[in-house]
């Protein structure tokens, strides 16, 4: 695979150019646009392979963008938000936004985030390919016709709603899933308790996933956001 | 309208200012009152005081003649342009209604006509003036000369009216003893006994009349009604009304006059233990009152034992039209007396819209008041210096109260009243308080931020500046320093803006939280990805307890706690000490420790390490010395979270900070 291409969408140039300079020396192609409408237009002629995205656009909503981009295009998005936002960088992830990074970043935070997304989109293409049944990452391996999932070769003793979570998180390896997206999907609703529920489900899902003497860690916990299955 | 009432309540305002004094004067119907009120108007000029003019308007208004009640209109727009408040109540106890008012409205000075001053009769009740002047012991009474006798002819006439309507059962009970005291005589007769012990049988039937029934005009029935049967039954020639002894004329006067005296006395007397009887009852009432009023803690609380009260007493059902908090009336709360409920579909279907004129005209209305007189209940305002707390509606099914009920009503309300205002002026005050302490925080926060934010700044701006200008001349070396200046300032100013946004969030000294049920442990994994990059020169150990633990929390300001706990261990402890961050886990609580093995914290700091801008001498940071929010932030944030921070020493050196969160039972779904 080339070596993919940013789109960088932020009005701030201070840190449009921290960006871009962070991603000339690591070598990554870039095109930047200062406004929303800008960067709809450029995401439709040039297909950019990342999006990252600044909620606070001059012209229009963040999220409206995203919609918009999520219309015809699955390019993963990255949105950045301010700090103190957990409610826009939520509803941004409920649009359809992959990821987000919190002002302020360093930039090797801008790098792991653009690692995983990468990795990712790898996988997604590989995967088209290959048989959709099967997941493999790392030394997990989950069988979805059979309802079975495997660490290191043994069964996982999952209970039905574990096997419902991990079976949802493997399939949006990479993206971040909030807590609403999870309980909809898996209680099909999104009451406060079911949200108390998902917290003690996911701590009793990664123990057992991570009961090796030298865990991996496949799930990611964001406090306050969601749940992240990590390709490691 | 509106713009009237302000400017009218400030005037009195003002007033108040200036002395304390209020002066309550009296309307009346009569023509001369206008006299009284200009009289009342001098003072309180005079005295820089308030001016109330009080009307009590008696049950039978209706039946008052036009020029009456054109007088008394005439007298309250007079009182109105002299600068008073007028104030309407409604009952038949004149007297007592003006001393509850004056009493409860703190008033100094009573001014009053005189009224037809003399006692005229020694059986003859005291009149308004002296009524007045005994019963408010604490105000001065002023009598001002005022030909006619209105007020109290009126409450003459009303008392009497009350008193005297005949019942059966007191009809009844007359017939028995008048019949008990003939048939006694008869038996006398029989045995030959002087006719002085049948007159003495009769004047003691009487007498037992008298003192049983409730009107006075049994008595003097049963005195005639006595000295007839006296003469048919007892005296020559026999039932006959005709006598033939001319002494008997003399007997039949004495005994007549005897047995009126005795009767109208032993009334006189019952009244009189009656009367005290309610006077003990109503001050046990007003007191209990005023107990419960002292124990209420909120504006709710005062209006519902308010009303509690008036129910227990009256036996009635009450409604009750509290404030909101925009300063408006809000719904109906029902305080029934059950035995009543059934009843509660008469309720007064427009009574929302009667409480809300009684609430913009701070007058009584409804049943037996000159307003919405078909109503079944009769509102008052809980009212108190031009300033209107709530409504309270009685339910009375459009019977009449009575007038020791209205007045004991008319304290209640009163007391209601105080004790709402007191309540608001203590809110007041504090308001003022925290308006004050707010101001501190936030001129402190100012002097202290400014002056360390200045520093990393200049740090940054000069040093990317000799970036600008001497690229060239500087050497790998000098370069990497500045790098890392720069980067360090950078990360300072990134966690003090931190602390500043979390204190953003504390309003009138509480704090505003997100909350939401999270587990402890992934809030402290997450707070560990943000602490001090100097955390590697350290031994940091993680012994987090097993279980999961969830508690309701703002995510993001417990985890500014564990980092600024941990950064503080890490700015205040030796390159190579050991931080150990554990957690356990103790029904309810969850308690988390930050433990290190620094030099600890010296005795004399201990008190005022919480304390914002306190920032202790320390001798092992490397310059920079902290502004003094990061712990002060901690305790807030955890306080309002229901838990607590402490701090004990570590052994054998270094302290433990450890600060705990109550732990929220969670039942999954399956």
């Amino acid at each position: 695979m080339n070596k993919p291409v940013i789109l960088v969408v932020e009005d701030d140039a201070p840190i449009r150019n921290l960006m871009v300079t962070t991603l000339k020396a690591h070598d990554y192609k870039y095109l930047t646009a200062p406004t929303g409408q800008e960067a709809v237009m450029m995401t439709a002629s040039h297909n950019p392979d990342v999006i990252f995205l600044d909620l606070g656009l001059p012209d229009m909503d963040g999220i409206d963008v995203i919609e918009r981009i999520r219309s015809w295009s699955n390019i993963p998005i990255i949105v950045i938000s301010a700090r103190g936002e957990d409610e826009d960088k939520i509803a941004a992830l409920d649009a359809g936004a992959d990821d987000y990074l919190t002002k302020p970043f360093s930039v090797e935070e801008l790098f792991a985030r653009l690692r995983v997304t990468i990795r990712r989109l790898s996988m997604m293409n590989s995967d088209s390919g290959t048989d959709r049944s099967i997941y493999t990452n790392g030394n997990l391996k989950i069988d979805y016709p059979a309802g079975c999932a495997y660490l290191n070769g043994d069964e996982l003793k999952l209970t039905p709603i574990e096997f419902k979570l991990l079976c949802l998180l493997a399939k949006n390896t990479g993206k971040v899933l909030t807590h609403t997206y999870i309980t909809q999907n898996i209680w099909g609703r999104s009451w406060d308790n079911d949200i108390a529920s998902l917290r003690v489900f996911m701590v009793t899902l990664r123990k057992k996933l991570e009961q090796s003497p030298d865990p991996t860690e496949y799930i990611q916990t964001h406090v306050g956001i969601g749940y992240r299955m990590i390709k490691v | 309208m509106s713009l009237s009432k302000d400017t009218k309540e400030k005037r009195s305002k003002e007033k108040n200012a200036e002395s304390g004094e209020r002066i309550l004067v009296c309307l009346s119907s009569s023509p001369s009152n206008q006299k009284v009120i200009d009289a009342a108007a001098g003072m309180a000029e005079a005295f820089h005081a308030t001016l109330t003019a009080i009307y009590v308007k008696p049950a039978n208004y209706d039946s008052f003649s036009d020029n009456d009640k054109l007088r008394l209109q005439d007298n309250i727009r007079f009182a109105e342009q002299n600068g008073a408040t007028v104030i309407t109540v409604n009952g038949n106890d004149v007297p007592a209604q003006i001393v509850e008012y004056a009493r409860t409205s703190g008033a100094t000075k009573i001014i009053i006509g005189r009224s037809g001053a003399k006692k005229r009769h020694f059986w003859s009740t005291t009149t308004l003036t002296e009524q007045i002047i005994l019963n408010a012991p604490d105000a001065d009474v002023f009598i001002i000369p005022d030909s006619t006798v209105d007020i109290k002819q009126q409450s003459r006439r009303l008392i009497l009216a009350q008193n005297i309507r005949p019942t059966w059962k007191d009809s009844a009970i007359t017939l028995l003893f008048l019949a008990l005291s003939t048939g006694m005589g008869l038996l006398f007769n029989t045995f030959d006994f002087s006719e002085a012990n049948i007159i003495t049988v009769f004047i003691l039937g009487v007498l037992i009349i008298a003192v049983i029934t409730v009107s006075p005009i049994y008595c003097i029935v049963s005195s005639l009604v006595s000295v007839l049967l006296f003469n048919w039954f007892f005296t020559e020639p026999r039932l006959s009304f005709h006598t033939y002894e001319p002494e008997y004329v003399v007997t039949f006067a004495i005994m007549l006059v005897s047995s009126l005296i005795t009767g109208t006395l032993a009334n006189k007397l019952k009244e009189n233990a009656r009367q005290s009887a309610r006077e003990a009852f109503r001050a046990k009432v007003l007191f209990d009152t005023n107990q419960l009023l002292q124990k209420a803690e909120c504006a709710d609380d005062v209006i519902r034992i308010s009303a509690q009260q008036i129910k227990t007493l009256l036996d009635r059902d009450v409604v009750i039209f509290p404030l909101t908090q925009e300063k408006e009336l809000g719904e109906a709360v029902e305080i029934a007396v059950p035995q009543y409920n059934d009843k509660s579909s008469e309720k007064d279907e427009n009574e929302a819209e009667i409480a809300e004129w009684v609430f913009v005209n701070r007058t009584e209305a409804g049943t037996h008041t000159g307003n919405y007189k078909k109503a079944k209940s009769i509102y008052y305002p809980i009212c108190i210096n031009d300033y209107c707390y709530g409504v309270i509606a009685v339910y009375l099914n459009g019977k009449n109260p009575e007038t020791f009920e209205s007045s004991v009503l008319t304290s209640i309300i009163g007391e209601c009243a105080l004790a709402l205002e007191s309540l608001r002026n203590a809110a007041e005050k504090e308001e003022a308080a925290i308006a004050v302490r707010n101001e501190q925080l936030r001129s402190n926060l100012l002097r202290s931020i400014s002056h360390d934010i200045r520093t990393p700044l200049t740090t940054i701006s000069g040093n990317a500046g000799n970036l600008l200008t001497h690229y060239e001349q500087l050497d790998t070396e000098t370069l990497k320093q500045i790098f890392t200046d720069i980067y360090d300032d950078t990360e300072w100013l990134i966690n003090l803006v931190e602390n500043l946004l979390s204190i953003s969030r504390i309003e009138n000294g509480k704090m505003e939280l997100h909350l939401s049920l999270e587990v402890v442990n992934d809030v402290i994994k997450e707070a560990l990805q943000h602490i001090d990059k100097n955390a590697d020169k350290h031994h940091i150990i993680v012994e987090l307890n097993n279980e999961v633990l969830l508690a309701r929390m703002d995510a993001r300001l417990i985890a500014q706690v564990v980092i600024n706990l941990i950064n503080n261990a890490i700015k205040n402890t030796q390159t190579g000490s050991e931080i150990k961050i554990s957690s356990e886990y103790v029904e309810p609580y969850i308690y988390v420790h930050i433990e290190d093995n620094g030099p600890g914290i010296a005795n004399s700091m201990k008190p005022h390490i919480f304390d914002m801008f306190y920032t202790g001498s320390n001798s092992i940071s490397d310059g920079r010395r902290g502004v003094g929010l990061g712990l002060a932030l901690c305790k807030s944030i955890v306080e309002s979270h229901g838990g607590s921070i402490i701090l004990v020493d570590n052994y054998p050196t270094g302290c433990c900070f450890t600060f705990f969160l109550p732990v929220e039972e969670v039942t999954v779904h399956e």
